[in-house]
């Protein structure tokens, strides 16, 4: 029996960040497997946390023994437990695709592998984390590692990239600031089931002020339209795997966020019609300016905004149905866009200009990698029978119960959009002659495996859904079923404060 | 044991993989796993079910059954004569192709989902089948590599559009039944709000139309079928396309039967008519016989579209009669222009002429599928198109007569060309060598000939199944005689009277004009012709194909300036400079993209009062 | 076998084939006496026939062009034998009960069809122009045809000929019961029966006669006999269906005659249409009139 402890989430790679250049020094190798060995740990314990754990059974963790309030508590709920095993087993992947990091053209693996474990471990924090000053610490984790992961290259472009990521994420950190000080000012506490229990004696306009301040900062995170500018330029210029990264790990990290203070703390009706026309108009415009793009990095950047968008939509409903659907998409987007993203990265890196145009032929000079990604693109617009349509068809009816016939008209003109884009990058690939015979770095064993495992996922999730649907549905329960995690983390204090 | 569906899949599946994998190691394999796959998985359909058979299972929570209908039976025996026809067929046409372990893969999926649309009885299995069989046919479309910006896109729009519909439909289902089975559906539909109602049936009905070619839906069709290999076109014209017909069929007979949605009906009908009269004046302005043949199809869709919209006992007797019809007489002609563009790697009208010397057995087909297109008797097709008009004459649509009626007697006009054009004609040197197809690809065409002829004069080997079907939609005694055709007045038709006089002085004439004459007579080439005293020249072209229906195009000049396509084009030009502009607002400038945080930030500050109802 | 059905089938024809061949003769005599020529007796078509078949062909262009006048044959008297050619069954009836009004316009067709594409195997280019121009004139008046016979079958309820000439005994002639279907009918009649100013096909002065043009000996001489019989069949088609059938065979010839007399003159004073103009025209009036006539037809049901 291992030992498994949702501390080890935090603890294990923020301490191998710290040793790594240790490790390095010893020998050199180490750098690549360590983290290695790091991952699979943590994905090791993700499955044998998640197979026991129930909605009505989170497992909750003390940090140095003080009870909540007072200590801070990490909640591996069925919701946060969920997301969380995604990311590690996520994180995992990333590494063994890239645990040959230097091979593929750049020679600081410590710098990248140290970031890596940095940027898994903020992400997994702030799923997990009870307190709103710890989540605020880990998001300036993801967030400083995420700026210089973007800048890794040093290039030009990776510089303004990155510059861009720091500017705007610098107005997250600052506004979710704000929002914790006055929330402190208010409820005294920074304890989240805490907050959510006083949450009622707040004058509605500091509420609503706090929250405001919340929705931006996070919606920066959760790539929400306007706030996304970031998004397509670090997407774009962070090394292959870390795009990945973004889209898998610290979009869905940004989203938890902003879901969990909307259903936990702020119980506001406007709150959810806010969400939903945020995602609507997110989804809309990041599909349509996708299809403008001519860079494939670009391109898959602005659809994933759009697949932001469209979880947006799907939390903004508010019920079980809808929030069923979102972690859904949540879970296949992280799948998908991983898959997207790293099978890009080889497409991208055997081009000269990164162009859709560039990659006429592939589909016969690089056979698995543009298979990989044919599947990735016929399952992120949901196509059956791959994982992505079921989570669109979970949306659609979460928007008919809701009788939302506009929204429905609206996601499903927006999937005809991205039907576009991306067989447009699918008929290049397989159905042009190739322009000219340069030589092709073929994809080494283990990023394979890893867009191969990725691909299985997809197909296995997609022909059988229900492999996957009894972990969200208890996920489901866990994030509606308020009075419970209260009542789990701060035993008979909503009793005694009513 | 499994389950006989889900063996019938697994079939078709497995020789997908299986075909794949052959092609990859030798052409030779790869053919006959195809020849053996397809032919098993036909003949397992139709001797695999003594009984009914069922397969119901769970799949994230929706309730899903598998079952044939007697109703969409008739369309699983479509697919399963036409496609193994086809894939024979296709083994000889697209011997030394590239990438066939591909194509023959996606053929197999696109049967796959065929037949898994027609045993779904639940809408969630309908839509995975149906979305199968729309991608894996996409991958065909664009297969050889033409046009693949143009038409394949436009394919996957429309596709995408229709299917997008049907599942928009299928979730209002969903929260209006609670249940996402077929007969459910029907069961409880009038139970629903009016309003809702009619949305879930016209979502339905455009997302079946789609597929079916329906103006103004039909846009995609041409390029499809003309693009895709002629092998595949036989299948994707003679049954892909009846799956929409299948789907039209459930929507308007079972769902819409409340007789409330006359003018849906209607709509539906006249959207049917049009179509058929304006797909048919396109034909006859093509040159090329691939492209004639695609707007043919949607033409003849179109008849299939009136006669299920209208609704009638007769008028939809007709419609699956000739939905079967347009399978065997369109497959049968797309096999033949295959087989034309294979022996002279060309098909256009233009240019390739007098080929009935060369290769008369595809001639013989040709023309028996178009005298059955052209409802001529004493062909199948005529049998057809008789109970339309009639069913149409008896439900007083007048006026729909009269369009489709005109646009069957225009029908001639391609019908005529196409025969003309590549078979008769001059015969040019550049031709000399052509061979006859070889016989793999003539095995099939005979067949559909000969059942053409057949159910010409016993079309009631056809009307068995159909009146069996036509229970399911609630008709449940439906008059059929072998050979005799009754409307509802009483007149009739008597085919095996017409067929035996037909028959008769055909062979006494026959006899009349050969004795004495064509023995003694000597074949002279087409050079050798009356010319007015002038001799031609060895060079001289003799041949009128160009603008062949020059008179009548300009008759006809007035509806036909603004096309379809254009108006699609304009829309479509006009959302992508919006989309251009959209574009802007991600600049790459780092400080604009501060400013829109501030001005989001500032406008919620703004706003919150309206937001948050304060 | 069936040897009065035989028997009637082989008057019946003989009888069109007669009749068909002496109209031709008058028309031709009508036509020369009005252009002030004197014009060829009205037997001669007997004797072009009998020339026709006693010749023998030496050459042929192939399969397609030796059926092609079968087919013609074959359809004309086919035509002939779905179509009453006196009331009451006191003629031969043939096969009178088989068919009725929509699967004679497709059977009229068919040997056009036959036709067409013997001509077309021949090569000659003045055959394919002819077929072009005639399957296009086709089109055009079809529209007012089928309005005028549809209006009549919606209004009566019947597709049948023998029910439509019942029909007429009880309330008259139907030229006079629909009077607008009944000139839509007629005027795309005249267009069917090819004369001028609707002769574009044969065009004898450009095309070389058109179709026919590379047929001749026992070829030519069927081909001239089919469209005797079919001209004869038509007639009785259209007689039976406007003007109430015929009760005895003078009374048939009588009607009969006046109806061809109709197209032949109109035929003499006009000159020659292009092949999109009589489309045209036929989409015109003839057309606007058959409307009017499928209104009434409505009106009257409704």
């Amino acid at each position: 029996m291992v030992i498994a402890d949702p501390i080890y989430y935090i603890v294990l790679p923020l301490l191998t960040a710290f040793l790594l250049p240790l490790f390095g020094k010893l020998y050199k190798p180490l750098i690549g497997i360590i983290p290695g060995f790091v991952f699979l740990f943590l994905a090791y314990m993700s499955v044998i946390l998640m197979i026991d754990i129930r909605p009505d059974n989170p497992i909750i963790t003390k940090i140095a023994g003080w009870t909540p309030p007072f200590g801070i508590n990490l909640v591996f709920s069925s919701f946060s437990g969920f997301i969380a095993s995604l990311i590690s087993i996520m994180g995992f992947l990333i590494w063994a695709y890239s645990y040959k990091f230097k091979k593929v053209g750049f020679d600081d693996s410590l710098k990248y592998f140290i970031l890596l474990l940095l940027v898994v471990t903020g992400s997994i924090g702030i799923v997990l984390t009870g307190d709103i000053f710890n989540l605020f610490v880990f998001l300036e984790i993801t967030g400083i590692s995420a700026y210089a992961l973007t800048a890794l290259y040093r290039g030009r472009d990776g510089a303004e990239a990155a510059f861009k990521f720091l500017l705007i994420g610098a107005f997250a950190s600052s506004m979710i600031l704000l929002a914790i000080i006055l929330l402190y000012t208010q409820v005294g506490t920074l304890n989240m089931a805490e907050i959510s229990v006083r949450m009622h004696e707040v004058d509605l306009k500091i509420k609503v002020l706090i929250f405001i301040l919340f929705f931006v900062g996070f919606g920066i995170e959760a790539e929400m339209f306007p706030l996304n500018g970031w998004v397509p330029d670090a997407y774009s210029q962070a090394p292959g795997p870390i795009a990945a990264v973004f889209a898998g790990m610290v979009a869905k990290a940004g989203i938890y966020a902003l879901v969990r203070i909307i259903y936990l703390m702020f119980d506001l009706e406007g709150a959810f019609h806010l969400l939903l026309i945020m995602g609507v108009i997110t989804m809309i415009i990041a599909e349509v300016v996708a299809l403008r793009q001519e860079a494939l990095r670009r391109m898959l950047a602005y659809s994933s905004i759009g697949q932001m968008g469209l979880i947006m939509i799907a939390f903004s409903f508010n019920t079980e149905q809808g929030v069923f659907a979102a972690i859904f998409l949540m879970f296949n987007h992280a799948i998908i866009k991983s898959l997207l993203f790293l099978t890009t990265s080889f497409l991208v890196y055997n081009t000269k200009t990164k162009l859709i145009s560039d990659l006429d032929g592939f589909g016969k000079k690089m056979p698995l990698v543009s298979l990989l990604f044919g599947l990735g693109a016929f399952a992120i617009v949901g196509l059956p029978p791959f994982s992505g349509f079921w989570s669109k068809l979970y949306v659609l009816i979460a928007a008919a119960n809701q009788h939302m016939e506009v929204i429905i008209a609206l996601i499903l003109s927006v999937s005809v959009v991205e039907i576009i884009y991306y067989f447009k990058v699918i008929s290049r690939l397989y159905f042009r002659k190739a322009s000219e015979e340069i030589p092709i770095q073929k994809p080494s064993l283990n990023s394979s495996i890893v867009m191969i495992v990725l691909g299985l996922i997809i197909i296995s999730v997609g022909v059988y859904p229900d492999l996957i649907t009894g972990l969200i549905e208890n996920a489901t329960t866990s994030l509606l079923n308020k009075d419970l995690y209260i009542e789990k983390i701060l035993p008979g204090l909503a009793e005694i404060i009513n | 044991m499994m389950n006989s569906l889900f063996l019938l899949l697994f079939i078709l599946f497995g020789s997908a993989i299986l075909s794949y994998i052959g092609h990859r190691i030798s052409e030779t394999l790869g053919n006959i796993i195809v020849v053996v796959g397809a032919f098993s998985a036909s003949i397992w359909f139709f001797v695999g079910f003594e009984t009914p058979a069922e397969f119901s299972y769970k799949i994230a929570d929706f309730d899903a059954l598998w079952s044939f209908s007697s109703y969409s039976w008739i369309f699983a025996a479509l697919v399963s004569i036409l496609s193994p026809l086809a894939l024979l067929y296709s083994t000889s046409y697209m011997k030394g192709k590239e990438r066939l372990g591909t194509f023959y893969f996606n053929f197999f999926l696109s049967i796959l989902g065929m037949i898994g649309i027609t045993m779904s009885q639940d809408f969630i299995s309908l839509f995975i089948f149906w979305e199968i069989m729309t991608w894996s046919s996409y991958l065909i479309v664009i297969y050889l590599g033409k046009d693949v910006e143009k038409v394949g896109i436009k394919y996957m729009i429309f596709s995408a559009i229709g299917a997008y519909a049907l599942l928009m439909g299928i979730v209002l289902i969903n929260r209006e039944v609670g249940s996402l089975l077929i007969e459910d559906a029907f069961a409880y539909f009038p139970q629903i709000q009016f309003s809702t109602q009619l949305l879930i049936g016209i979502l339905l009905l455009i997302g079946f139309s789609i597929k079916s070619a329906m103006m103004p839906l039909h846009v995609w069709a041409p390029g499809a079928y003309s693009n895709s290999p002629m092998s595949y076109t036989a299948v994707f014209s003679g049954a892909l396309s009846k799956m929409g017909i299948y789907g039209l069929g459930l929507v308007f007979i079972r769902l819409l039967s409340s007789g409330e949605f006359t003018l849906i009906n209607e709509i539906f009908a006249w959207a049917g008519a049009i179509t058929t009269l304006m797909a048919t004046f396109y034909a006859i302005i093509q040159d090329d016989a691939k492209k004639l043949l695609a707007y043919s199809s949607i033409g003849q869709l179109g008849y299939i579209i009136v006669g299920v919209a209208i609704g009638t006992e007769l008028s939809i007797m007709a419609a699956i009669y000739l939905a079967i019809l347009h399978a065997a007489f369109k497959g049968n002609l797309f096999m033949a222009i295959g087989a034309v563009e294979k022996q002279t790697g060309s098909t256009d009208m233009t240019l390739v002429t007098g080929l009935i010397r060369k290769m008369p057995l595809t001639f013989f087909s040709t023309l028996v599928s178009i005298i059955a297109l052209a409802a001529v008797p004493p062909l199948g097709g005529f049998v057809g198109k008789w109970m339309l008009y009639q069913s149409l004459l008896a439900s007083e649509h007048f006026f729909l007569i009269i369009v489709i009626f005109t646009a069957s007697t225009a029908a001639f006009l391609y019908s005529f060309k196409i025969l003309y054009s590549l078979f008769l004609g001059q015969e040019e040197p550049e031709f000399k060598n052509i061979k006859e197809a070889p016989l793999p690809m003539l095995i099939p065409m005979i067949l559909l000939s000969l059942f053409l002829i057949v159910t010409g004069t016993f079309p009631g080997i056809l009307f068995e199944p159909i009146a069996n079907g036509m229970k399911y939609l609630g008709f449940n005694d439906v008059n059929w005689n072998m050979s005799l055709l009754v409307n509802a007045w009483g007149d009739e038709v008597n085919l095996q009277h017409v067929s035996m006089y037909i028959g008769t002085i055909f062979i006494v004439a026959f006899i009349f004009i050969s004795l004495k004459n064509r023995k003694r007579t000597r074949y002279v080439t087409t050079k050798d012709i009356s010319t007015s005293g002038e001799i031609p020249l060895p060079h001289e072209n003799l041949s009128f194909k160009l603008n062949f229906y020059k008179p009548f195009e300009r008759a006809i000049s007035p509806v036909m300036k603004k096309t379809m396509d254009s108006i699609y084009d304009e829309i479509g030009n006009g959302l992508n400079a919006l989309f251009q502009f959209i574009r802007y607002i991600y600049s790459g400038n780092g400080q604009g993209y501060a400013l829109y945080v501030i001005i989001f930030f500032v406008l919620l500050l703004l706003l919150k009062n309206q937001i948050f109802g304060l | 076998m069936n040897w009065s059905l035989i028997l009637g089938i082989t008057i019946t024809i003989i009888t069109a084939f007669t009749v068909g061949m002496f109209y031709g003769g008058i028309s031709r005599k009508v036509t020369a006496r009005i252009q002030n020529r004197v014009g060829p007796p009205i037997w001669q078509n007997f004797l072009d026939v009998l020339k026709l078949y006693s010749k023998e062909s030496a050459i042929h262009h192939g399969w397609m062009q030796h059926l092609g006048p079968l087919w013609a044959i074959t359809a004309s008297t086919a035509t002939l034998m779905f179509v009453p050619i006196l009331n009451n069954g006191q003629f031969y009836q043939n096969l009178n009960f088989s068919g009725d009004l929509i699967f004679l316009m497709y059977m009229m067709v068919f040997g056009q069809l036959g036709m067409a594409l013997g001509a077309g195997q021949t090569g000659n280019p003045n055959s394919a122009i002819g077929v072009s121009r005639g399957l296009s004139q086709m089109v055009g008046y079809k529209v007012p045809w089928l309005l005028a016979l549809v209006a009549i079958m919606v209004q009566y309820k019947a597709t049948s000929i023998t029910g439509l000439i019942e029909l007429q005994n009880q309330i008259g002639w139907l030229m006079f019961a629909s009077p607008f279907a009944f000139i839509a009918g007629l005027l795309a009649f005249i267009g069917m029966m090819h004369y001028s100013p609707f002769d574009i096909v044969f065009a004898p002065s450009e095309l070389a006669s058109g179709p026919p043009s590379e047929f001749g000996g026992k070829y030519l001489g069927l081909m001239m006999t089919s469209g005797s019989i079919f001209t004869f069949a038509k007639l009785v088609l259209f007689v039976d269906v406007f003007l109430g059938g015929a009760s005895n065979i003078l009374e048939l010839l009588l009607k009969t005659f006046v109806i061809y007399m109709i197209p032949v003159i109109y035929g003499i004073v006009s000159p020659r249409y292009r092949t999109e103009q009589s489309i045209r025209y036929f989409w015109g009036w003839p057309t606007f009139f058959g409307v009017i006539g499928m209104l009434y037809a409505w009106y009257m049901i409704s």
